[in-house]
């Protein structure tokens, strides 16, 4: 034990020292966690659409005002252009021509048919702006009494856990647990390596040392510097983008430190592998932050990703972290909706402790 | 001002009886196989407690590994080790190691370095506050306790290493090169600490390339080819070689030599031939010969047919690197002597014309340079002409790396005047920069490319023609011995290796002007000789050198050298000029207790007057004839509790060498200063 802590001051101290470092491990999570925070969002609002009415009703005009009443469309000037121009030119996302009868077919109680033309090159935005035409148009029937045979289903629709959508809720407990998972695995991996590049690795395998108190005590420093990490952005997240518990933190509160002791056995593994400085950075970029971003359900539900590549994303910590964090953040259901998630967490990490551990077990110079 | 406070170390425990018989260190049959290379091929050697043991040998020989397999740091292919009566993993808490590469962490502090050896050994605070304090204390580091590491000079961290290895007191020390790129002033500091730790029945095995170094070892091993080729005292060497050498010192030196090595029958000898080797210094030869009188005959014979004559001739016992380089030739591993293939015409100038004002290839007047406010190089006036070696020697940090900076045009001088090549103005000329060669301390060459993309990429920024190119990159090839494994990563050759790529890219453009920063340092003995041999070969044909250089023994090759002490010259002039302007006289004195002599010497003299070597101490007095005889009474005085008197068995003068001479330099104007 005493080797141990040996171990985890001398790694400290280090840390402590290199004032870039320090600065790094602070710095670059803040940055990441207000790029992410701040410029990530799916929901597009204020999508240009251009109208070509050739009705120019009373009724025509009411149909347009429903269309740009919420801050979903915003008109885009058609400048005597055909709609299809306006498209093409890419100054809106999507054109609705409305014919010259379309007060008269609907006076007449004829369907009348309005064109709808997407622009589909951002997929999911087509989607998006597709079925907003389609519910306002909807609405705009209902409202205008238009409808003649009432709905007999109705689906009474309650967002729960966010009510009020924000997207922040999303993002931000996810950037959290991207952070957690670079960070502290880029500055553990780093440590590691050096160690071998300048040849004191040697002086660690020449004292008695064991490859596990070595592991451990690295894991130990460096999940005090991970833990100091999660303070400030936590707190920053708090105060800049409104996280609050929903529920009983102590799942988050048990689940941060054995998801930080994780990335860092993840880093202390690309340590022992790595043969440079560079090979380890490039490692924990590739890695780490290519699966935490795209395989964790940062962004993309996880039950999107296909076959074979969702079969990666179960191996991911970051995925069950992310369920963690959006729990104690968003849901706050407590225990029900995390114990397994936790666990994974604590399976992971050992295995990657050990993959770390066996690599250096033999505690002697490669031949 | 170097001070040794007097050493008071509690004796290592010592398990009751056994040990101080059987050896420390039992080797039997050791052999390492890395895939098909076999690097150490079945050696056996047994050390005792307390002793010094030397292992010396090139590049490549198989010391690093011997050392990593005796650290329990590496598993042995075969054979049988045994530490302290154990396997060496089961012995490591008894083992202190110092690797290669200095083991400490740089970006710690002093304190913070030494309390994580002590951490990792488990040693407990109250001891390890008490032994910080003794071992800073006796390595001189103890007011620089919260200095970081990285901020001391080489000699510095090396002792700082040997303190973090001391600290858990282990039995054995393991030291492997320790005092590679440390000047010769921390180095005789660094062995006095070992010769003081060995008395205390510390057991030491070291590596070294300073064959002036290893003299001062007990016995000493020579490795080569991952075989022990002979072990024993120096004297057991010395005697083995059954050579002797003699001086020769002449006015036409290359000439000289020429007719020498020709009278030299080819290898291998049945028996000795009357000559046996020649080599040149800086302004003599040294010939080894199997008997000084008939040496002396057949060399005044051979010298007499060709119109000869030396000016004088002094008999002299064989060196260590004499029975190095001796032993290694007669393995064939004498790498080999090619000129460099020219294209250019060679210059007629030559140090045996008359001087002339225009045979200046460097000049300065009162060089200034400083930074900030600390003045790194003050008043240097030096002068080199073409075909001339000028030695610059000094301690880290004395200002010779800054000087040849400036003269390459590398830092700007902040006072005094350059001329290079007849030049004073615009130096950064690209017309003058080729007619310069530079090898710089650093390494110069690009780890991640091969030797031979690295040769091609000097060619071209030295603008080789490129009709020659293919010709002078195989002749660096094939003075590094690197032939057909030209395609080899750089970063993969060992240090010495890459030192002679990097001498060849430096110089293939056939500069006039050559500066050379510390190029043989970490290169083995005999390579080195081959690095002297080409240079001097640079050095006839017209080319000016300024060289620096840590082993003071290669610094008799340079025809004319300055010392710098903090940033000045403190004294300048040929090897022998140097030697013999040093007041007073070296004396060699053996007594029973070697230790115990010079810790009594000590409380008289300045410390730096006294050393040890091996059995023997050194002492450098000003007035010897009056300071003999209080000497012999202080030590007739002393007596060890137990009764043991101290017996005096031989006081005589020996010649200065050109590290005495330096150390005195340096330890006197830092005294008046």
């Amino acid at each position: 034990m005493k080797r141990i802590i040996a171990q985890a001051v001398k790694e400290l101290s280090q840390f402590r020292r290199d004032r870039l470092t320090v600065a790094l491990a602070f710095v670059l999570p803040l940055l990441t966690l207000l790029i992410f925070g701040y410029a990530i969002r799916l929901e597009a609002k204020n999508i240009p659409i251009a109208v070509q009415d050739f009705s120019n009703t009373p009724l025509s005009r009411r149909y347009t005002e429903r269309l740009f009443a919420t801050n979903q469309f915003q008109a885009a000037p058609l400048l005597g252009g055909s709609a299809q121009s306006v498209l093409d030119r890419g100054r809106a996302r999507a054109a609705i021509v409305i014919p010259p009868d379309f007060a008269d077919c609907i006076q007449r109680q004829e369907p009348s048919a309005v064109q709808v033309a997407i622009d589909a090159t951002d997929v999911n935005n087509a989607r998006v702006t597709k079925s907003y035409i389609e519910a306002t148009t909807r609405f705009f029937l209902r409202i205008s009494g238009l409808q003649s045979v009432p709905q007999r289903l109705q689906a009474r629709i309650r967002i729960w856990f966010n009510p009020g959508r924000q997207e922040s809720l999303y993002i931000v407990p996810g950037t959290c647990a991207v952070v957690l998972w670079i960070y502290p695995s880029l500055l553990a991996a780093l440590a590691m390596v050096r160690e071998k590049e300048q040849g004191t690795i040697v002086q660690v395998y020449a004292s008695s040392l064991s490859a596990l108190e070595l592991i451990l005590g690295k894991a130990l420093a460096f999940l005090v510097v991970g833990l100091s990490e999660a303070v400030v952005i936590i707190t920053v997240s708090v105060v800049l983008f409104q996280l609050r518990f929903a529920g009983d933190p102590t799942p988050f509160l048990l689940g941060t430190p054995i998801y930080i002791l994780a990335a860092v056995m993840f880093g202390l593994m690309l340590g022992t592998k790595a043969a440079n400085q560079t090979a380890a950075v490039q490692g924990v970029a590739l890695v780490g932050f290519l699966t935490t971003l795209l395989l964790s359900g940062f962004i993309y539900p996880v039950s999107n990703i296909p076959f074979p590549l969702s079969l990666i994303s179960n191996v991911i910590p970051a995925r069950y972290y992310i369920l963690i964090i959006r729990d104690a953040f968003v849901r706050g259901t407590g225990w029900t909706g995390v114990w397994f998630s936790l666990t994974m967490i604590v399976v992971l990490g050992s295995v990657l402790f050990n993959v770390a551990r066996r690599s250096l077990s033999r505690m002697q110079v490669s031949d | 001002m170097v001070h040794h406070p007097e050493v008071e170390v509690t004796p290592f425990s010592l398990p009751a009886g056994s040990m101080r018989l059987a050896p420390v260190i039992q080797v039997a049959g050791l052999q390492k196989r890395y895939g098909a290379l076999t690097a150490v091929k079945g050696i056996d050697f047994t050390v005792q407690r307390g002793e010094i043991f030397g292992l010396i040998g090139p590049d490549g020989a198989g010391k690093t590994t011997t050392f990593q397999i005796l650290a329990g740091v590496m598993e042995a292919s075969a054979g049988s080790v045994q530490v302290l009566g154990r396997p060496p993993r089961q012995a490591r808490l008894g083992i202190g190691y110092l690797t290669q590469q200095f083991s400490l962490y740089l970006d710690l502090s002093l304190n913070e370095n030494i309390r994580y050896s002590a951490g990792l050994r488990e040693v407990p605070l109250d001891r390890l506050m008490e032994r910080r304090d003794r071992y800073l204390k006796l390595m001189n580091l103890d007011q620089f306790g919260d200095r970081l590491a990285g901020q001391l000079s080489g000699g510095m961290k090396q002792k700082l290493a040997l303190c973090c290895a001391l600290i858990a007191q282990p039995e054995i020390l393991l030291l492997d090169e320790p005092t590679t790129g440390v000047d010769p002033v921390s180095r005789r500091d660094f062995w006095d600490v070992l010769a003081a730790l060995a008395n205390q029945g510390v057991t030491i095995v070291v590596a070294t390339p300073y064959l002036d170094e290893a003299e001062r070892c007990n016995r000493i091993a020579l490795m080569y080819n991952g075989e022990i080729q002979q072990m024993g005292t120096l004297q057991d060497l010395r005697i083995g070689l059954g050579l002797h050498r003699l001086e020769v010192r002449t006015n036409d030196l290359a000439t000289t030599e020429q007719v020498l090595l020709d009278a030299i029958p080819p290898l291998p000898h049945e028996t000795p031939p009357p000559l046996v080797d020649v080599q040149s210094f800086g302004d003599r030869l040294d010939i080894l010969v199997p008997d000084h009188a008939t040496g002396e005959a057949t060399v005044r014979q051979v010298l007499q047919q060709q119109h000869l004559h030396p000016s004088q001739i002094d008999y002299a016992e064989a060196t260590l690197e004499n029975v190095f380089v001796t032993r290694l030739r007669q393995q064939g591993a004498d790498p080999p002597f090619i000129p460099l293939p020219r294209s250019l015409p060679r210059t007629s100038r030559s140090l045996a014309q008359p001087r002339g004002s225009n045979d200046l290839a460097i000049q300065t007047r009162q060089l200034y340079k400083t930074f900030g406010n600390f003045r790194a190089v003050k008043d240097v006036t030096l002068e080199v002409r073409y075909g001339e070696i000028y030695g610059l020697l000094g301690a880290n940090g004395a200002g010779k790396t800054t000087t040849i900076k400036m003269l390459c045009g590398l830092l700007p001088a902040s006072g005094g005047e350059i001329s290079l090549a007849g030049r004073s103005q615009n130096l950064r000329n690209p017309d003058l920069r080729r007619q310069i060669g530079y090898m710089s301390q650093k390494f110069t060459l690009y780890d991640d490319l091969s030797v031979v993309q690295n040769l091609e990429f000097y060619c071209g920024v030295y603008r080789v023609p490129r009709a020659q190119r293919r010709e002078k990159i195989d002749w660096v090839l094939t003075i590094c011995g690197l032939t057909g494994q030209e395609d080899m990563l750089t970063g993969r050759l060992p240090g010495g290796w890459k030192q002679r790529v990097a001498f060849g890219a430096s110089v293939m453009h056939e500069p006039e002007i050559l500066f050379l920063d510390e190029p043989t340092s970490g290169v083995d003995p005999l390579a080195r000789r081959q690095f002297w041999r080409l240079i001097e070969d640079f050095a006839r044909r017209g080319t000016a050198i300024l060289i620096t250089t840590h082993y003071l023994e290669e610094a008799e090759h340079c025809n004319n050298m300055g010392f710098m002490v903090a940033g000045e010259v403190v004294a300048k002039g040929t090897p022998s000029a140097i030697k013999a302007a040093q007041p007073g006289k070296l004396i060699e004195m053996i007594t029973n207790m070697p230790q115990v002599t010079s810790d009594l010497l000590k409380t008289v003299l300045d410390p730096w007057r006294v050393s040890i070597f091996g059995d023997r101490l050194h002492l450098v007095l000003d007035h010897p004839d009056s300071d003999i005889p209080c000497i012999q009474d202080l030590l007739q005085e002393y007596h060890k509790p137990d009764g043991t008197i101290l017996e005096l068995h031989s006081v005589r003068a020996i010649p200065f060498s050109l590290e005495d001479a330096f150390i005195g330099i340096v330890q006197r104007s830092e005294q008046t200063t």
